[in-house]
């Protein structure tokens, strides 16, 4: 009989451990979780968290993060088991999109005031369902003791320019290997071109309009060929290296954005340097969009709502919140409420062209799902290791692309 | 009393792995089957559309889904054939009476206890820029090359790496074997004056089937499901030329957000994983000899 009590209970005993992390815990007082995705932030946001618990007496902030790549993937998991954060990074475009029925609807917040025209990430139905970041913007990154500025505003400019570079014995152009900085970030151009870009991508889905008939589009593949003929070889140029170079001014120009300047702090650049524009037909616009953004999660409990709403407009609109953004984040403020000269030079010079309103969005947040690791990358992969290969056959491929992924 | 007691131990010790086995593989495993019928993004808020065996049919038409199974299936070939030779070669080698066999032993095993995703990188780097160095120094520069942005090479150097990771763990199944060879048989065979290929060919290897078995099974089914190795090394590049099965449904889910779709090919996967190795293994098992 001893025995059998001392069995059931070695039962009890096996099935109550696989319990506990099913236990319930204190509600007393509350906790927000942060689930965000940028790695370099990690540590300042864990020391924000902190500080706004000692501030507030009492409101717990946790931080989960990932790295940037399976974030996606993990939130829509979360999400999907109920188990969502209060605060998370839905991104923008149709990546926002497609959760933005577990948003919390932010219009009738304080802080969103604050967002720059523009620059509020909103879903179809209207609601407005993220705060952006901040903003980054990319263009050729260039060293301005090697390039004339002046002397690149069109294609032939551009041409002569980089020819010019060749022949002095400098790397004129590189682009890196890695997916978007091979082929997103410079289509993007083409497309932000557009009279009405959305439209144009409206009628790319439905077949009535191709890449391949476009003036813009013929044009911005003519600079493939220069960029492919005249620079180094991108399939061989990781982003380390591609920065490396540049920095050490082996190259002059480098297809990057302000996110870049990090990556020379390791150097001793002893040159100035900014951004330009590709100049397609005569563009004098560089890319500037949000990154990513924060949202609340509609799912979470009422006064995890409220938390997470008081903390994000603490994080926006307090002196300290702000100091964090700009000075321990390093992001560029895409609220109107905040100002700064702290400014790396390339960050600098996105809040220029931004001031001036010389800039394109980023439509490459609205293209369709998966397309540009899966088809647009090895496509232009493709375009760069054969030589033979003409920019309008580029088109072509990217047009098939197109249509399969919008199917 | 006795028997009933042992019964509720044999419970009590099995019913974690049991619990475990259900709850991760089992389940899932059904609830795959049915998701693979929908039509779905995977976000739980969105509709699920029934499409049948609408997910099935469509595979027939995805080129794409096409090339990556040949890939996968010439690739699996070629793998599976070198890691055994190699494995083999490997285990005859430090069976031998060598004073450093120990110490070989160790070095053949040790990739395998480095991950394949790290493996990969540590590779990556080795093609691009080890390979081209030494072309440019040496001049061999039809084979020092890098390989990994080659469309007819990258399979290659897919397959370098990953028999450089397995077959260390196969040669351990071959010593196995090798050592349950009875001495004698073989003392016999030499007196008798059979040289080493002939105690091989008829001693060795006919004694050997069950380690044959298993390590083709191994191989083939590892190397059909390889993925880490594909994602580090290539990313299934460059262009496509070498996204494998397993890639090709990882893409399916979570670039393009097929999750129904996807799904519907990791079950066709499974099949065909399953339907190649209990071929192989019927055939192999046919050649085992009793002793």
């Amino acid at each position: 009989m001893i025995k059998k009590i001392s069995v059931l209970l070695l039962v009890v005993a096996v099935l109550s451990t696989t319990m506990i992390g099913c236990q319930s815990k204190k509600d007393k007082d509350v906790t927000i979780t942060v689930f965000q995705s940028k790695v370099e932030i990690t540590e300042q946001l864990e020391k924000l968290a902190k500080e706004y618990t000692d501030m507030t007496d009492g409101v717990k902030v946790e931080v989960w993060g990932t790295s940037g790549d399976d974030y996606a993937t993990q939130l829509q998991t979360k999400l999907g088991a109920g188990q969502g954060p209060t605060i998370l990074s839905p991104g923008v475009g149709t990546t926002a999109e497609s959760i933005s029925g577990y948003l919390y609807d932010l219009s009738n917040e304080d802080f969103v005031k604050h967002i720059a025209p523009g620059m509020e990430v909103k879903s179809k139905d209207g609601k407005l369902i993220g705060v952006p970041y901040g903003v980054e913007g990319y263009g050729f990154v260039y060293n301005k003791s090697l390039v004339d500025a002046s002397q690149m505003t069109d294609f032939a400019s551009f041409e002569s320019t980089v020819k010019a570079l060749k022949e002095s014995g400098v790397q004129p152009v590189s682009l890196s290997s890695e997916s978007y900085f091979l082929i997103a970030h410079i289509l993007n151009v083409p497309f932000a071109l557009q009279d009405d870009p959305e439209g144009f991508i409206a009628s790319l889905n439905d077949g009535s309009k191709k890449m391949s008939e476009d003036p813009v589009f013929e044009e911005w593949a003519t600079f493939m060929e220069v960029i492919r003929a005249e620079g180094t070889n991108p399939l061989e140029v990781q982003y380390d290296v591609q920065t490396g170079d540049f920095a050490t001014a082996k190259t002059a120009m480098i297809h990057q954005g302000n996110w870049a300047y990090v990556m020379f702090t390791d150097y001793n650049v002893d040159f100035e340097m900014g951004i330009l524009p590709m100049p397609v037909k005569g563009n004098d616009k560089i890319s500037v969009g949000i990154p990513n953004s924060w949202g609340v999660n509609a799912g979470a409990s009422d006064e995890e709502i409220e938390a997470g709403l008081a903390f994000l407009n603490w994080l926006f609109t307090s002196e300290e919140g702000i100091s964090y953004i700009i000075d321990a984040f390093g992001f560029i403020p895409a609220m109107t409420n905040m100002k700064t000269d702290s400014l790396d030079p390339l960050g600098k010079d996105v809040a220029h062209y931004t001031a001036e309103g010389k800039t394109l969005p980023w439509m490459f947040s609205l293209w369709p799902d998966g397309v540009i690791n899966n088809d647009f990358f090895p496509a232009t992969q493709k375009f760069f290791s054969d030589k033979d290969m003409t920019g309008s056959e580029l088109l072509n491929m990217l047009d098939a692309a197109w249509e399969k992924a919008a199917q | 009393m006795k028997k009933s007691n042992k019964k509720m131990w044999f419970a009590i010790f099995t019913f974690p792995t049991i619990f475990i086995f259900l709850t991760v593989v089992v389940i899932p495993f059904i609830m795959g089957i049915f998701y693979s019928f929908f039509e779905w993004d995977g976000i739980v808020l969105h509709e699920k559309k029934f499409v049948g065996f609408g997910n099935y049919i469509k595979m027939f038409s995805d080129t794409r889904l096409g090339d990556s199974i040949w890939l996968t299936i010439i690739y699996t070939l070629i793998a599976g054939l070198i890691i055994n030779v190699l494995g083999l070669a490997l285990a005859l080698l430090v069976t031998q009476k060598l004073r450093v066999k120990n110490t070989l032993r160790t070095m053949f095993f040790m990739p395998n206890l480095i991950g394949g995703l790290i493996l990969g990188f540590i590779w990556r780097f080795i093609f691009m820029e080890v390979f081209k160095q030494i072309g440019e120094v040496t001049g061999f520069d039809a084979v020092f090359f890098n390989w990994v942005l080659d469309e007819r090479f990258a399979l290659l150097a897919i397959v370098v790496v990953s028999t450089w990771q397995m077959a260390g763990y196969i040669m351990i199944i071959y010593i196995t074997g090798i050592q349950s060879i009875p001495g004698e048989l073989l003392e016999a065979a030499k007196v008798d004056g059979a040289g080493y290929f002939q105690r091989l060919k008829a001693i060795m290897f006919p004694l050997l089937a069950p380690a044959f078995t298993i390590s083709l099974f191994l191989s083939l089914s590892n190397s059909f499901k390889i993925y880490d190795v594909n994602l580090s090394l290539t990313q299934g590049g460059p262009f496509n030329s070498t996204e494998m099965f397993a890639m090709n449904v990882y893409n399916e889910i979570f670039s393009y957000k097929n999750f129904g779709y996807g799904q519907s090919k990791a079950v066709v996967f499974f099949f065909f994983v399953a339907l190649i190795t209990l071929v192989q293994v019927y055939f192999s098992k046919k050649r085992e000899v009793e002793m």
